[in-house]
C-alpha cells in the first residue's frame, strides 16, 4: 500500500502542471441539435490511447507522436463512428465531432466501447479477476422482471434456499458461496437487508436497469468485506441524451402484474438530465408442495419501486448526479397443511439515495466524491392462527452511510491509477439484539491498470481498511493479461477477500422455538445469554468449547483464477476458465452446550477451512445472420477441509457412513463426501438468440441445467452428504420469450414463458411452475 | 427467402430441442415415500400430540399415552394401568417411552405395568423375533428419542436445516404393559409423513408410526406373509 501512497500525491500534483511534449488531438463533440455530449469515448484505434468528453463536451488526448491515425468514437445512446486525422509534432489538432443520437436508445443500450460512469472510477469489467456483463437488451430479450430471474440463468450461479433459515431464505449462490459471501451493488454503492446472509434477489426490479455487472472472485480489493465471493453491480440508467418515455404493462400466470412507467428528459439547454422510473410487480406465488392446502412456496407478494436520477452541469468541470431508490414490499402467505394454519407476513422497506459529485479536470484528472445513504427495514413473523401467538421472526431495521472520494488519471498514456477513501458507518437495530449495535470502518484503496505493450496488460491494487473491532486488514489483488496471437489471449489473476463477522454472528440470542428449540448465541452475547441460562436451570452440560467463544476473526479467502478467451473471427468465442477459492476462518455454529431437554446451544467459531474450486467454460457462436448461440459450463467442488480431515481420522461420527445396500455401518472414504449442501457439480445453460431487424422480431430460447445437488442429511447423522443423504435430483429449465415491434418501434409485443415444461420439485420450494406472460409496451419518442 | 430458410432452420431446432428436452425430463419430481402397509402391522397415522405448543411456551407438552392393541389414546387418569403400552412426551412428543412400574424414568412407574423396550438396529420387516429376556435385562432403554449418538434415537436433527430425520432402520422391540411382544417403528412426527421435510415451521408434531403386537404370548413377531 505504502508504495502507492507517493502515486496518489503525484496524481493530484500532476493535475496542476503538464507538459506538451508531442502532438495533441483535441475537440468538441456535438449531436444532431449542436448540443454538446458528455461521456463520449474518444479512442485513437493505433495506440489505444484515448480520453472521454467533458460536461462541454471537449476533449483533449496528449502526448502523441506524429502520425495517421483513426479515431473511434463512441457513447452510449449515439451511433458509434469511425474518423481519420494527422497529428504532427508539437501541434495541436482540432477534430470537432458531430454524433448521430441513436434512436430507441430505451430498447437498445448495448455496451459499445468504454464510457465515462458517474458512479464509479473504475470500470468493474477491468478489475483483476473474470468479469461478465448482463446488458438491457439481453435482460428485455429473456423477459425478466426481477433480478432473480436474471441471475439465476447465468452460468456458474444460482439461486437456492436456506430451509434451516426459514420458508423466506432465498440467496445467490456464486461459484459455490453462500449468498451471504456476495456483495450487491447498486450503482457501485453496496445494498444492505439480509435474511441470516440470505439477500432475496426477488425484491429488486429489472424495470430500470441499463446493465448488470458481474465479477467473479474475491474483490475485497476494491470493495472490502463481503465482496469474498464477488460482487453483482446493478447499474441504473446513466445517460441520457434525448426527452422519451415508456408505458408497459405484463400479466399472466399467477395474476402476475409488472407495471412500469419511465420517463427522461435533458433539462437547462442540456445542462441537466434526469429520469424516473415506476415499477409495481405483484404475483400469486408458487406452491410447490402439495402437502399445502392454502399458502405457497415461492410466496405472494406486491411491491412498489420509484427509482430516479438527476444530472446537473455546475461548471465546465463539475457535475452532481443524485440517485435514488426506494421500494416497498409486501407479502402475506396463509398457510395451511390441512389444517393448522398459520400468517407468514413480510413487509420491507428499501431506501438507496446517492449524492455524487464530479470533477474532470483538463489535465484528465477525475474525482468523484460521493455520499451514499441505505436504510433496510423488514418485520418478517408468522403466526400460530389457532393458538394466536406469533413466532419471533425477523424484524430490523439497518442504516448504511457511506462518503468516499476517488480520484483516477492516466499515466504516460497507458496506466490508469486510481484511488479511493472513504468511511462507513452502519448501525443496526434489530429485536433479537439487545440494544441497538453500530459498526464503522475506514478505507483506503488503489488499482493499477497497464497496458504495457498491445499485448500484455497488467491489473493490480490493494485495499487497507480499519474497522472498528477487527482493526486492519490488507486485500492485495493482482491479475494479468497476454495476447499470445491474436486469437488468442491469455489470463491469470489471485484476488484476495475477506468478510467481517456480521452483526448477527455476535449479537443473536435467538431460541427457534419451531424449529426444536435450538439456541443460537452471538459470541458477543454468549456468555452473559448462557449464563441466564444456566440460572434458569435449562443447560445440562457445557462443552470445553464454550471457553472458546469469543474473539471472532474475519472470515479470508484468496481466489486463484486463470483462463484464456480463443475467438479466431468474429463468430466463434471460447473462454475458459479455472478457479479455486480457498476460505480460511470460515466461520460455522458449532454447539457448546446441551439443554436438560435434550436441545442445543450453538455459538459462531471460526473453525472451517473451505475450499471452492472448479472451472467455467463460456461459448459463442454466431451460426447465422442473426442467430446467436451461447453456452455455459461450471463445474464445481466445494468441500469443507475439516470435514475431510475428521473422515480420514475418524473422528466421531465422520468415521461412518450408514450404508443402505448392506444395512449397516462401514468405515466412511473422503470419496463417500458429496460436498457442501445446495452445490451441483454440474451447471450447464444453452441459450438461442434471434433477431430478424426487417421484421423487428427477437427472440431467446434457453435450457438451464443443474446437477444434482445436496439437499439434507438422511439415514443417520455423521455430519456431512454421503451418497445415501438426500439430494435434490439434476433438472432442466427450458425458457423462450419472443418479441416483435410495430408502429416503427414504437410498440412492442412480448409473449414469454419460463419453465416451459413446468418442472416442479417439493425439494426445490422457490421454484415456480410454469409462467406465461404477455407483455405490451409503448414507447413514446420523436421520430427522425 | 434464405432469411426465411433459416428462421425455419432455427424453429426446427427449437423444436427438436424442446422434444429432446421433453423426453429425458419428467415435468414433476415425484415424492418415493415407503410402503409401510405389509397386511399385519398396524399403521398410524398423523396422530396428534400437543400441537400449538411450542418450546419457548413456558409450558411442557402435555403428554399421551397410547395403547398398541386398540390403536388408540388413553385418558392420563390411567397412568397408573396397563391400559397403555407408550407414552409420547417432552419436546414436540417426541420422547417414547415404556409403561414399566418398576422402572423410575417411566411415566407408569408404580403401576403394574411390565413394558420394556430395546432398539433394534434392523429394517423393521426384518425384525422377526424379540430379543431374549437376558437382552432385554441388558440392552433395555426406557425411552426412545432425539439421538445425541446414544445410537438408540429415533431421530436426530440436521445441522443446517435444524429439521428433525427419522433415523433408518431403527426398529424398537417392545414388551407391552401386559407383557406381550411387540416391534414399532417410528417414521415421522411432521403431519402427512413427508420423505423428506422442506419447512422449518412444518406442523408438529404429528406421529406417524407402524407397529405388530403379537398377541399369541410368543416371540414371533415375522410381518412377512
Amino acid at each position: 500500500m505504502k508504495r502507492f501512497l507517493p502515486l496518489i500525491i503525484m496524481l493530484f500534483y500532476s493535475s496542476l502542471t503538464y507538459a506538451q511534449i508531442t502532438g495533441r488531438l483535441s475537440g468538441t463533440v456535438t449531436d444532431d441539435k449542436g448540443n454538446a455530449v458528455e461521456g463520449v469515448a474518444i479512442i485513437l484505434i493505433q495506440t489505444g490511447q484515448g480520453a472521454s468528453t467533458n460536461a462541454k463536451g471537449q476533449y483533449t488526448i496528449e502526448k502523441l507522436k506524429a502520425g495517421a491515425y483513426n479515431v473511434r468514437v463512441s457513447a452510449i445512446g449515439y451511433k458509434p463512428a469511425m474518423l481519420k486525422t494527422t497529428i504532427r509534432d508539437n501541434q495541436q489538432t482540432i477534430l470537432p465531432v458531430n454524433i448521430e443520437t441513436d434512436v430507441n436508445t430505451l430498447t437498445e443500450v448495448g455496451i459499445t466501447g468504454k464510457h465515462y460512469n458517474p458512479d464509479n472510477l473504475i470500470d468493474l469489467q477491468r478489475t483483476p479477476m473474470p468479469s461478465t456483463v448482463i446488458t438491457r437488451k439481453q435482460i428485455e430479450e429473456m423477459g425478466s422482471r426481477r433480478l432473480d430471474e436474471v441471475l439465476r440463468e447465468q452460468t456458474g450461479l444460482a439461486i437456492v434456499s436456506d430451509i434451516g433459515a426459514g420458508a423466506r431464505a432465498v440467496g445467490l449462490q456464486m461459484q459455490g458461496f453462500d449468498s451471504g459471501y456476495t456483495m450487491i451493488l447498486i450503482d457501485g454503492q453496496p445494498m444492505t437487508g439480509r435474511n441470516s446472509g440470505n439477500f432475496d434477489l426477488s425484491r429488486i426490479t429489472v424495470a430500470n436497469i441499463e446493465r448488470i455487472e458481474i465479477i467473479k472472485g474475491a474483490s475485497s480489493c476494491l470493495f472490502g468485506s463481503e465482496a469474498m465471493a464477488g460482487v453483482v453491480n446493478i447499474v441504473t440508467r446513466q445517460h441520457i441524451s434525448q426527452a422519451q418515455g415508456l408505458a408497459g404493462i405484463r400479466y399472466g400466470s399467477f395474476n402476475m402484474v409488472d407495471a412500469n412507467l419511465e420517463g427522461e428528459s435533458p433539462f437547462a439547454n442540456g445542462r441537466g438530465s434526469g429520469y424516473l422510473a415506476g415499477n409495481y410487480y405483484r404475483t400469486d406465488g408458487f406452491n410447490s408442495n402439495p402437502y399445502l392446502s392454502e399458502g405457497k412456496t415461492v410466496p405472494p407478494y406486491s411491491s412498489y419501486t420509484i427509482q430516479g436520477r438527476a444530472k446537473y452541469l455546475l461548471s465546465d468541470v463539475n457535475s452532481l448526479n443524485i440517485t435514488g431508490r426506494f421500494a416497498s414490499r409486501r407479502s402475506d402467505n396463509n398457510k395451511s397443511y390441512s389444517g393448522d394454519p398459520t400468517r407468514d407476513v413480510l413487509k420491507e422497506n428499501d431506501l438507496n439515495a446517492s449524492a455524487v459529485l464530479n470533477s474532470n479536470f483538463k489535465s484528465g484528472v477525475r474525482i468523484k466524491s460521493q455520499y451514499y445513504l441505505t436504510r433496510y427495514a423488514t418485520g418478517q413473523n408468522i403466526t400460530n392462527l389457532t393458538e394466536g401467538f406469533t413466532i419471533p421472526g425477523s424484524n430490523f431495521t439497518q442504516y448504511l452511510h457511506r462518503a468516499e472520494l476517488q480520484a483516477s488519471q492516466t499515466w504516460f498514456n497507458n496506466l490508469l491509477i486510481t484511488a479511493g477513501a472513504g468511511t462507513q458507518y452502519e448501525t443496526m437495530d434489530n429485536d433479537l439484539y439487545t440494544g441497538g449495535k453500530h459498526q464503522q470502518n475506514t478505507f483506503l484503496y488503489t488499482q493499477g491498470d497497464w497496458k504495457v505493450t498491445n499485448k500484455l496488460g497488467f491489473i493490480g491494487g490493494a485495499r487497507l481498511e480499519r474497522h472498528s473491532r477487527y482493526g486492519g486488514s490488507v486485500t492485495p489483488s493482482f491479475g494479468v493479461n497476454y495476447q499470445l496471437v491474436k486469437s488468442l489471449t491469455l489470463r491469470a489473476a489471485v484476488s484476495t477477500g475477506f468478510k467481517t463477522p456480521d452483526f448477527r454472528q455476535l449479537y443473536l440470542v435467538f431460541t427457534n422455538f419451531a424449529g426444536g428449540g435450538y439456541t443460537v448465541l452471538g459470541t458477543e452475547e454468549f456468555t452473559t445469554e448462557l449464563k441466564k441460562l444456566q440460572d434458569a436451570g435449562e443447560i445440562s452440560r457445557v462443552f470445553p468449547n464454550a471457553a472458546k467463544v469469543g474473539g471472532l476473526k474475519p472470515e479470508r479467502s484468496t481466489s486463484y483464477s486463470a483462463g484464456f478467451s480463443f475467438a479466431p473471427g468474429t463468430r466463434f468465442k471460447l473462454d475458459v476458465n479455472g478457479f479455486y477459492n480457498n476460505v480460511r476462518n470460515f466461520i460455522n455454529t458449532e454447539q457448546v452446550a446441551s439443554k436438560t431437554n435434550g436441545q442445543q446451544v450453538f455459538s459462531y467459531f471460526n473453525i472451517d477451512r473451505a475450499f471452492l474450486t472448479g472451472a467455467d467454460v463460456g461459448l459463442t457462436v454466431k451460426a447465422t445472420k442473426g442467430l446467436t448461440v451461447s453456452a455455459g459450463y461450471q463445474l464445481l467442488y466445494a468441500k469443507d477441509r475439516g470435514v475431510i480431515d475428521s473422515i480420514k481420522a475418524g473422528t466421531g461420527n465422520y468415521a461412518n457412513v450408514y450404508d443402505v445396500n448392506i444395512s449397516n455401518d462401514r468405515r466412511s472414504t473422503t470419496a463417500d463426501y458429496f460436498g457442501l449442501t445446495n452445490r451441483s457439480r454440474h451447471m450447464a445453460n444453452i441459450r438461442l438468440s434471434y433477431e430478424y431487424e426487417p421484421r423487428g422480431i427477437t427472440a431467446s430460447f434457453r435450457v438451464n441445467y443443474r446437477g444434482k445437488y445436496g439437499f439434507m442429511e438422511a439415514g443417520r447423522s455423521n455430519g456431512f452428504l454421503d451418497p445415501f443423504d438426500t439430494y435434490v435430483s439434476g433438472y432442466y429449465l427450458l425458457n423462450a420469450a419472443i418479441q416483435k415491434t410495430l408502429m416503427n418501434k414504437h410498440f412492442a409485443v412480448q409473449v414469454t414463458v419460463d419453465n416451459i415444461l413446468n418442472y416442479r420439485d417439493m425439494l426445490m420450494p422457490a421454484q415456480s411452475g410454469r409462467v406465461v406472460l404477455l407483455s405490451l409496451n409503448y414507447r413514446f419518442f420523436h421520430n427522425q | 427467402m434464405t432469411m426465411k430458410r433459416n428462421l425455419y432452420k432455427t424453429l426446427k431446432m427449437i423444436v427438436f430441442a424442446i422434444a429432446t428436452m421433453a423426453t429425458v425430463s419428467s415435468c414433476t419430481k415425484d415424492e418415493v415415500k415407503p410402503q409401510l402397509e405389509d397386511g399385519k402391522s398396524v399403521i398410524i397415522k398423523d396422530l396428534p400430540g400437543d400441537v400449538g405448543n411450542t418450546v419457548g411456551s413456558g409450558r411442557p407438552f402435555a403428554p399421551f399415552y397410547f395403547k398398541l392393541s386398540t390403536g388408540a389414546k388413553v385418558d392420563t387418569a390411567k397412568k397408573k394401568t396397563t391400559e397403555w403400552d407408550i407414552a409420547f412426551a417432552k419436546e414436540y412428543n417426541s420422547y417414547v417411552s415404556i409403561n414399566n412400574g418398576t422402572d423410575d424414568g417411566s411415566f407408569g412407574n408404580g403401576g403394574p405395568g411390565q413394558g420394556a423396550m430395546v432398539a433394534v438396529n434392523q429394517a423393521y420387516d426384518k425384525v422377526t423375533t424379540a430379543p431374549s429376556d437376558e437382552d432385554f435385562a441388558k440392552n433395555a432403554i426406557t425411552a426412545a428419542g432425539w439421538d445425541s449418538g446414544n445410537g438408540n434415537g429415533w431421530y436426530f436433527y440436521d445441522l443446517n436445516t435444524h429439521l428433525a430425520i427419522p433415523v433408518k432402520n431403527r426398529t424398537y422391540v417392545l414388551r407391552t404393559a401386559e407383557g406381550r411382544y411387540a416391534k414399532l417403528e417410528l417414521v415421522s412426527m411432521y403431519k402427512g409423513a413427508p420423505a423428506v421435510v422442506t419447512d422449518l415451521n412444518w406442523p408438529a408434531p404429528y406421529f406417524t408410526f407402524r407397529y405388530y403386537v403379537q398377541l399369541d404370548g410368543s416371540r414371533n413377531l415375522s410381518t412377512k406373509d
